[in-house]
């Protein structure tokens, strides 16, 4: 039964051993839950839901270092979700954080003082207002210096935590607080989403991947291949949000979904900076369908059509996967 | 001074309610303060907002710890004991509550001891606006308590809304069920004066607190996993239903659910964990036979519907 505490695939025995098979389904997904219900964060969070599955990939011996965002909320005193140690960084340091705790575990297993099978995974866990704005540089430093630890980012495309204002993974023509559509500019956000895969990939880590909570098979076995690298491992999760992105909580898997079906959302990995798709599908939907059906691209829509800004967002997508010579 | 308190769930408006009474007010010629208490807490989770309406200028800032009217837009919120909506009630005070049922039936079951008024307004929102939003209606609903004018109450709706909504339909379906709130609520006599007579100056009750060091200053959870005690089942408005007869044991609502609320019982059957079940009804969206349904949940236990 799920939640019954019992952990099947590391047996408890250490982080070599917890190397698992692939999945083929969602019925292959690990029952155990690492992470237990009761938390503040929205109904229907999609990042919540992406978390949840790396959760159980990852396992129960890690450590999170986790910036403020809406997941810092997750543990409030006296309460916490989770069954492993959980610390609480700044926004634009919590690779810095990953850094100090992974030099103390060394330091404490080289000098005997802590048995190497109590040894922990480092796993830093932030929104996008951390990793494409405030912590860019410290993570940038973290992968270059090769350092060995896993990093979540749950993108909700917004400063979800403070009310959803701008940041740099915004994409075109999207309404958030910052960028409210009006006189000055009828399509809202006018800037492009930063590509943070790109950036991150230009530094070559030994694992990269982007990640959907609608897609927790191709999750879980990312983090399991990851697993066999030491150095850094980094997640892109591209993380629906009801409030932020105007939808109603029971449409985040859908919409989840249509991100990677229409092409906005390119599941892929990058090994040493090789690049690899894992989930091309066969025939794109048009971007449209993932648009009308958000909040936050209502004014693209009504009351007149914005056309220009329609195509160019189509245009977009059309263009990386025509880069790629996978648009079919 | 008119002191009212919005107690909703994060999602269902209290705040624009506030903004709506305060605008309403300020249109008929009062002054009037309108504002959320901020808290880190989202959608779901309980929520206050405030407004202040008197004929003098309003000195007074903050949190209203002693209010004349509360507005309970989530009958749960009575029953728990971190939001205790009816905390600081002036004896007199006025209680309007989102309920289906009397007032004397409310009155009785959560043993309130003042005046007391029913709507039930999630009703009125879903027939009206086909969404439990209840900004526009809790704010029509108190904008008759204090005997504003119907004319400011739908300037102010439309003021407030048009900075937050494009769909101009939406806009005057919002207009109609705010007059219609406005109309089926009828008000009880007060006493309360909208001169201001009485300021909250009270002695400061701000503690002074020691330096400590951070280990001893800085929250410390030595505990694992313990969130479940929390019980987020009270945040639905529908709660997702099982059929079985159709259920293939697919084991899809068990990989969407964001929280881990849906559980595997002997038989390999899924089911809910309704204590911590937000009711995203993520479940009910992804099932691919008919196995799931959504009923509307009147208290936090009782159910109507089918
Ligand atoms: C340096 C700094 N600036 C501002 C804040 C206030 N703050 C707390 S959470 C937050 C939003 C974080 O956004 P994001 O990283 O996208 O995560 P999300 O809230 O969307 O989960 C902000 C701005 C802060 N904690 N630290
Ligand atoms: S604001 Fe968005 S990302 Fe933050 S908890 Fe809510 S749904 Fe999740």
């Amino acid at each position: 039964m799920a939640g019954n505490g019992a952990i099947k695939r590391d047996g408890g025995k250490g982080v070599k051993d917890m190397v698992m098979e692939r999945i083929k389904s969602i019925k292959d997904i690990p029952p155990e839950e690492n992470m237990l219900p009761g938390t503040p964060t929205c109904a229907g969070c999609g990042g919540l839901l992406a978390l949840r599955h790396c959760m159980k990939a990852l396992g129960r011996k890690i450590v999170i270092v986790n910036a403020a965002g809406c997941f810092t909320l997750l543990t409030i005193y006296p309460y916490t979700p989770f069954k492993n140690s959980w610390l609480y960084t700044a926004m634009a340091c919590a690779p810095a954080g990953a850094q100090g705790i992974r030099d103390a575990l060394d330091i404490l297993i080289k000098k005997g003082r802590l048995d190497p099978d109590e040894n922990l995974k480092v796993v830093v866990l932030t929104g996008d207002g951390s990793a494409y704005d405030m912590s860019l540089s410290s993570t940038s430093g973290a992968i270059n210096r090769n350092l060995d630890f896993y990093y979540i980012c749950y993108d909700n495309e917004a400063y979800g935590n403070t009310g959803v204002q701008w940041s740099g993974a915004t994409p075109f023509a999207s309404k958030t607080g910052t960028t409210p559509p009006g006189m000055l500019s009828p399509i809202g956000a006018e800037l492009a989403k930063k590509d943070l895969f790109a950036i991150w990939n230009s530094h070559k880590p030994p694992y990269l991947a982007t990640i959907s909570p609608a897609h927790p098979v191709d999750l879980i076995n990312k983090f399991k291949k990851a697993e066999q690298y030491k150095g850094p491992k980094l997640f892109i999760a591209l993380s629906p949000c009801p409030p932020g992105w105007g939808i109603d909580p029971s449409y985040t898997v859908k919409l989840a979904k249509l991100a990677v079906d229409t092409g906005v959302w390119a599941l892929k990995e990058a090994v040493f900076g090789n690049l690899k798709h894992t989930v091309v599908p066969k025939r794109f939907k048009p971007v449209e369908e993932y648009l009308k059906v958000q909040g936050r691209f209502a004014h693209l829509f009504k009351p007149v059509r914005q056309e220009g800004a329609l195509n160019k967002i189509q245009e977009g997508v059309d263009e990386y996967w025509n880069r790629h010579k996978l648009l079919l | 001074m008119y002191r009212l308190r919005f107690h909703g769930r994060g999602g269902q408006g209290a705040r624009v309610a506030s903004k709506v009474l305060g605008t309403a007010a300020f249109l008929d010629g009062y002054y009037a303060q309108d504002f959320p208490l901020y808290g880190a807490e989202r959608r779901g989770a309980p929520v206050a907002a405030s407004t202040r309406i008197a004929e003098d200028p309003i000195m007074e800032r903050g949190v209203i710890p002693e209010p004349d009217i509360v507005i309970v837009m989530d009958e749960t919120l009575l029953q728990d004991p971190l939001t205790m909506p009816l905390s600081g009630l002036k004896p007199g005070g006025i209680v309007i509550i989102n309920t289906t049922n009397s007032p004397a039936e409310a009155k009785a079951e959560y043993k309130i001891n003042a005046n007391v008024l029913t709507l039930g307004i999630t009703k009125i929102g879903l027939d009206m606006l086909g969404m439990p939003i209840l900004s526009t209606l809790a704010g029509g609903v108190a904008a008759r308590i204090v005997g504003l004018s119907e004319d400011s109450l739908t300037e102010a709706v439309k003021k407030v809304l048009s900075s937050i909504i494009t769909d101009k339909k939406l806009l005057d379906k919002n207009v109609a069920a705010a007059l219609y709130c406005f109309n089926a609520i009828t008000p009880i006599e007060t006493k309360i004066e909208l001169k201001t007579i009485d300021t909250n100056k009270k002695k400061s009750t701000v503690i002074s607190l020691p330096f400590e060091p951070a280990a001893v200053s800085s929250p410390a959870i030595n505990a694992t996993g313990n969130t479940p005690l929390r019980m987020t089942g009270n945040w639905r408005v529908f709660r997702p239903a099982w059929n079985y007869e159709a259920c293939t044991r697919c084991m899809i609502c068990v990989a969407r659910c964001p929280d881990g609320c849906i559980l595997i019982n002997e038989d390999g059957y899924p089911y809910t964990d309704y204590d911590n079940c937000k009711g995203c009804l993520i479940c009910v969206e992804e099932c691919p036979t008919n196995t799931l349904g959504k009923v509307m949940e009147v208290h936090a236990k009782k159910v109507i519907g089918n």
